[in-house]
């Protein structure tokens, strides 16, 4: 039956993967019917079938059929959903596809187009930040001459981060300790920048040691409310990208996370933004901290900050789009315990976290009140190299960080997921880790620990009883063990 | 059934002294079986390994399913012929465990002068296709002999138990329906090259195998024709052209793997249902039969004490225990079949042989296999026996155990003397196995009456033509005749001679027999049926 | 060796020593008794010289992945069968299985190649036939070109015999 209150009965979720079934959920919820799209190699993946209705999208790969936003669009009329929603990656930071989707008379359940191009681009954004007393670091940006770059980025002092301007997800990415190093950086940074991006612009700027990752959650009606839903800490990273976040962060002293969520929430009013989104900083030992980015979408950790307020940021985004102004004022918001999530990816960490590949033939997630295993798996799914390697995001309330690390650590030990190689046991390993339980976190944390990381040589008696766990699901070895003639068995290998 | 009390002390003077002495006896078995199965010269394992050859022995162990037994076969052939030159004949063969099936194992060993056969070689390999025959077990050869030995030709090609008969017995199989499968690891030359030829399956080694009539060689010396060993006869041209053998193997380990996965598929024949319990150790220690076993061939001792030792829980219901007692009948389990055993205590008489031969009538009558513990030293003589006709009532024993129709089995003991060889089944009655315990002794008369008897002949002979009759010529004669006589009597002897399938330490029987009696149950029960009983 | 299994790079031997009254398995040079007690509820006990191991498994052809002792494990099993193939069982040349003509070569000389990929394609009696490499390997020669004709047999491409090491 539909709720005669839901704003829309029907979305459209273009999107894959968790995200598509951790929006259905809220859809459902809701009252709202869900549409899914997929790729025919994906044609039995979970949020296919927990979609009310799904339909096939093609492209030439599957990321393809994926950013063919008129193919979606398409597909939407058809289907008569009134809005879609991006997910994360994918079309939901592309301005075009936004402006499509409201020109096809559609909701796009997100910001406005003007505010993704803003956000979307490393300069503009920096700018505007900088023009709303919200700090950013030094930097100086290519204007085409390499030679003035160099000369100019030298000026700011080393180490410098060298980024593509308009990348993302740490391609392109690298930091430069000397002049003679930068000259041959940027010339590197700027090729792939203009392979990856088709644009060669890319940007230095001061490069902070041990710097810790902070990002503000913030949610704008773009009818002059934001709210913030205080800060989530994603320094753990691994190859530029984050695996383990966690909300509030560790150890923050009170007056510094207040001036940390008012800048975000400064930022986000001076855009008059509308939809959730995420600001953010780099946060410096001293406690400095610069403007790093404004996502403008829903982002992957965001069930920490869920956990801890207790807030559906999905629900929020839809009412929103429906045209609803905010349901909630920042006094209403409160921190509620300490919550953690974890990547769990398809990768081997023992090779320099080199994707993996396999099917999910065992799946048996621990299941407890403050446990949410995000995932879009299917025991059977394939994992191939076509998307992100991210399987399933195991988030882990607790009543304060000490008590959600004890949960995480022991969530992941109960987590079961089998037939492809994963990140569990590392992500484990770092959970447990002193240093992350003393809240010494930054940005290259797994770097620092990687000899405590690495797999521990497993003990011989493990070890031996995994070896012969393995050979007894082997026909060949139990018609070995087991299937001997008699009485031939029990005479064993006797020899006269 | 019940248990059999044994009365035997194993803390008295007899029993200690006995023990030592078979310990000797066993451990000179043990030696003598190292040294044929390991002993090999350095310049041979070298040029195996050169030619990225396993082991002979290497290659049976991993053909065999792992944790499973294997019935090694007259591991001794050959020990007291040829200068020792043919460990084994130069033959492995044996009984063993493939992919969960009973099969035969032979198996050339090349790291004795390139697996060449001996005269001996040709008899193992027949005496392995004989067994397997009769007992319908499939066959695995694991080819790689040089050929045969040329000095010794006239002794391996051309009479009826030569190496033709080789390939009569394959035929013979085929026909059978009973499978066999070729191992091609060496060269398979001439009439070695009919092993593959006559199998069902082939596998060769590509690089090492060959399979040919007439090697390089010969095809040059015979015709000019100039041509390698791999097109030849190698494993892709066999493979691919002439369709001689059907799967190439990159290795050796590859050809095994390859083999097992073969004899995989094969369907398993159907047993006939001899009567069988739940096994059950014997409940007397076998390691006992060392000090019940006497240091000396004519001392005697109680078959039961043997039995005691051999069979499923020691237990034995004995048949006819007041008649005929020295020979004991009754019947028994080994590794859970129902047996039936006869076992010597003495000499056999009248009554001993009649009961004999109508136990063994029961055992037919009742599908029941036979087993026999040979420790015999003949058939009563003298006028009162003759008189009641001991010649005919052993012709009752000797027709019933010939034309029994059960699988026979058969264990020397001890002593084998005269006619009771043939009345308790020996080589000459083709029972389905035969061994050997290291001390026992076959001989048509023990070795002091023999010797006596040839010293007596030699003395009349020089009386005859006039010469004087030194004591000491007597007495170096008497020695000579004696030493000469005993080597043949023993176990080595017969055992050299392949006059049975194995010495085996005697703890080691009752998984012998146990194996031995599982694989004859392959082999259909034959037509029962006699001859003429003389009464 | 009953068994090779491949864990983490290193490789094992498991030999089952026995069989009766409990499995004795060696790894290593250290036998271990196992009992199997079956799999309920998706966990599977098995015990270990004494020790109770209660575990999660799934197989993925000769790859097994095992939750146990509070880890994933990611075991291989490796054929005999295919170890012999990497390295070059099967035969080192490729022949025509029929009479007939090349319509293209897919591989060059000095390509390397794996067990079952297409060198070439040829086309006979009206149907087009690929050629697949007989193992994994390094192409030595290619003995006709496009359009070139043979007979039924005739050795098409020729493998290195010996893949080399370097």
């Amino acid at each position: 039956m539909q709720s005669t209150h839901a704003p829309f009965f029907k979305v459209l979720i273009a999107n894959r993967g968790e995200i598509a079934c951790r929006v259905m959920d809220t859809l459902g919820e809701m009252g709202i019917a869900s549409v899914a799209v997929f790729h025919h190699s994906e044609h039995r993946a979970r949020f296919v079938l927990m979609a009310d209705e799904s339909h096939e999208i093609t492209g030439e790969t599957p990321v393809a059929a994926y950013l063919d936003g008129n193919q979606i669009i398409e597909i939407a009329r058809a289907t008569g959903a009134q809005a879609i929603h991006p997910g994360y990656g994918f079309l939901s930071e592309n301005a075009d596809f936004a402006r499509a989707v409201s020109e096809a008379g559609l909701v796009f359940i997100g910001p406005e187009p003007g505010s993704i191009e803003l956000m979307g681009d490393k300069i503009t954004s920096r700018e505007f930040a900088e023009e709303h007393g919200v700090p950013v670091a030094p930097s100086v940006l290519t204007d085409g001459d390499l030679g003035t770059f160099i000369e100019r980025a030298s000026a700011i002092g080393f180490p410098l981060l060298i980024k593509a301007s308009a990348g993302g997800g740490g391609k392109g990415m690298s930091i430069v300790n000397s002049a003679e190093e930068l000259e041959e950086n940027a010339r590197v940074a700027a090729s792939e920048a203009e392979r990856y991006f088709g644009d060669a612009t890319i940007y230095a700027e001061r490069y902070v040691e041990r710097p810790r990752h902070i990002e503000v959650q913030v949610v704008g009606d773009g009818a002059g409310n934001v709210v913030h839903l205080f800060e989530r800490e994603c320094s753990v990273q691994r190859r530029f990208q984050k695996i383990i976040e966690e909300a509030p962060s560790a150890g923050l002293p009170e007056e510094l996370r207040e001036r940390i969520c008012a800048a975000a929430v400064r930022l986000a009013s001076a855009a008059n933004y509308r939809n959730a989104g995420t600001v953010e900083f780099i946060l410096a030992p001293d406690g400095e901290f610069y403007f790093l980015e404004m996502n403008t979408r829903l982002q992957v950790e965001h069930p920490v900050s869920e956990m801890i307020t207790g807030i559906d940021l999905v629900r929020m985004q839809v009412e929103i789009a429906s045209g609803k102004p905010l349901s909630v004022s920042q006094a209403d918001i409160q921190v509620d315990g300490h919550a953690i999530e974890c990547r769990v990816c398809a990768e081997i960490p023992e090779r320099d976290f080199i994707p993996a590949t396999g099917k999910v033939l065992v799946l048996d997630p621990p299941e407890a009140p403050d446990i949410r295993f995000e995932n879009g798996l299917v025991e059977g799914h394939n994992v191939t190299l076509s998307f992100d390697s991210m399987l399933a995001k195991l988030v882990v309330h607790g009543g304060d960080r000490s008590n959600a690390i004890d949960n995480t650590v022991r969530a992941l030990r109960d987590t079961v997921l089998l037939g492809v190689e994963t990140n569990l046991d590392y992500l484990a390993r770092v959970a447990d880790h002193p240093a992350f339980r003393e809240g010494a976190l930054h940005t290259g944390f797994v770097v620092e620990h990687a000899d405590d990381l690495a797999a521990p040589e497993p003990d011989a008696t493990d070890r031996n009883a995994a070896l012969l766990a393995a050979a007894l699901a082997f026909r060949e070895f139990r018609t070995l063990a087991f299937d001997a003639p008699d009485p031939y068995a029990a005479m064993n290998g006797w020899r006269n | 059934m019940r248990r059999i009390q044994s009365a035997i002390n194993t803390a008295g003077p007899d029993f200690r002294r006995n023990q030592d002495h078979y310990r000797r006896l066993v451990a000179e078995l043990q030696e003598k079986q190292e040294k044929a199965r390991r002993s090999r010269p350095e310049r041979d394992v070298a040029r195996l390994e050169r030619q990225g050859k396993m082991l002979p022995r290497d290659r049976v162990e991993k053909l065999l399913d792992p944790g499973t037994p294997f019935l090694e076969l007259s591991t001794l052939a050959a020990n007291m012929d040829y200068d020792g030159e043919s460990p084994g004949a130069s033959i492995i063969t044996g009984i063993g465990i493939v992919s969960g099936r009973e099969v035969m194992i032979h198996a050339d060993d090349s790291s004795v002068k390139g697996g060449a056969w001996y005269p001996l070689s040709v008899k193992k390999i027949i005496r392995c296709l004989d067994i397997a025959l009769e007992n319908h077990l499939p066959v695995i050869h694991l080819c790689d002999s040089a050929g045969g030995f040329l000095p010794l030709q006239s002794e391996v090609f051309p009479d009826r138990h030569m190496a033709g008969r080789i390939f009569r017995n394959q035929c013979l199989l085929s026909k059978a329906g009973i499978k066999q499968l070729s191992l091609v690891f060496g060269q398979c030359t001439a009439g070695g090259a009919y092993i593959p030829g006559l199998s069902d399956y082939n596998v060769i080694v590509r690089g090492t195998g060959a399979v040919f009539l007439g090697g390089p060689p010969l095809v040059k010396a015979a015709t000019g024709e100039e041509v390698g060993v791999e097109e030849l006869g190698g494993a892709d041209m066999h493979t691919s052209v002439s369709g001689t053998c059907d799967y190439p193997a990159a290795s050796e380990e590859e050809a095994i793997a390859i083999g097992r996965e073969i004899v995989a598929q094969w369907d398993r024949p159907q047993k006939w249902p001899c009567q069988r319990e739940e096994p059950a150790d014997p409940y007397y220690d076998p390691e006992e039969l060392y000090g019940i076993l006497p240091d000396d061939i004519k001392k005697g001792f109680d078959i039961r004490e043997v039995i005691a030792r051999i069979v499923d829980g020691s237990r034995f219901h004995e048949y006819q225990p007041n008649y005929g007692t020295t020979l004991v009948c009754g019947f028994a389990n080994i590794w859970g079949w129902k047996v039936g055993i006869l076992g010597n205590n003495g000499v056999l008489f009248n009554d001993s042989s009649l009961k004999g031969a109508h136990f063994m009538e029961l055992c037919n009558q009742n599908n029941t296999p036979l087993v026999f513990l040979q420790n015999i030293t003949g058939y009563m003589i003298g006028q009162a026996y003759e008189r009641r006709g001991i010649t005919k009532d052993g012709a009752k024993m000797i027709m019933a155990q010939t034309c029994s129709r059960v699988p026979k089995f058969t264990v020397m003991c001890h002593g084998s003397f005269g006619a009771g060889n043939y009345g308790m089944c020996g080589r000459a009655f083709d029972g389905r196995f035969l061994f050997g315990w290291p001390g026992h002794q076959i001989g048509v008369m023990g070795g002091e009456q023999a010797t006596n008897t040839l010293a007596d002949v030699k003395i009349a002979q020089m009386q005859r033509n006039g010469e004087a009759i030194d004591p000491a010529v007597i007495e170096e004669l008497r020695e000579t005749t004696q030493a000469a006589y005993l080597e043949q009597l023993s176990a080595y002897y017969s055992t050299s001679q392949i006059w049975d399938d194995g010495i085996l330490d005697p703890v080691d029987t009752r998984n012998a027999l146990g194996m031995a009696i599982t694989s004859s149950l392959n082999a259909p029960l034959g037509d029962p049926g006699y001859g003429i009983f003389r009464f | 060796m009953s068994l090779k299994l491949t864990m983490d790079g290193a490789a094992f031997d498991l030999d089952i020593v026995n069989l009766r009254p409990e499995l004795g398995v060696e790894i290593d040079g250290q036998e271990s008794v196992v009992i199997d007690h079956g799999t309920r509820d998706g966990v599977r006990t098995v015990v270990i010289d004494g020790r109770q191991f209660e575990f999660r498994q799934a197989r993925d052809g000769n790859r097994v992945f095992l939750r146990l002792g509070g880890r994933n494990w990611v075991i291989d099993l490796v054929d005999p069968r295919d170890a012999a193939l990497e390295g070059g069982s099967a035969a080192d040349e490729i022949r025509a299985p029929m009479p007939g003509a090349i319509i293209s070569l897919h591989k060059e000389v000095g390509a390397t190649v794996k067990h079952g990929e297409t060198v070439l394609t040829i086309e006979s009696m009206k149907l087009q036939t690929n050629l697949v490499s007989p193992r994994d390997g390094i192409i030595a020669s290619l003995l006709k070109s496009v359009d070139e004709t043979f007979e039924k047999d005739e050795v098409i491409a020729t493998l290195e015999t010996e893949a080399s090491d370097a």
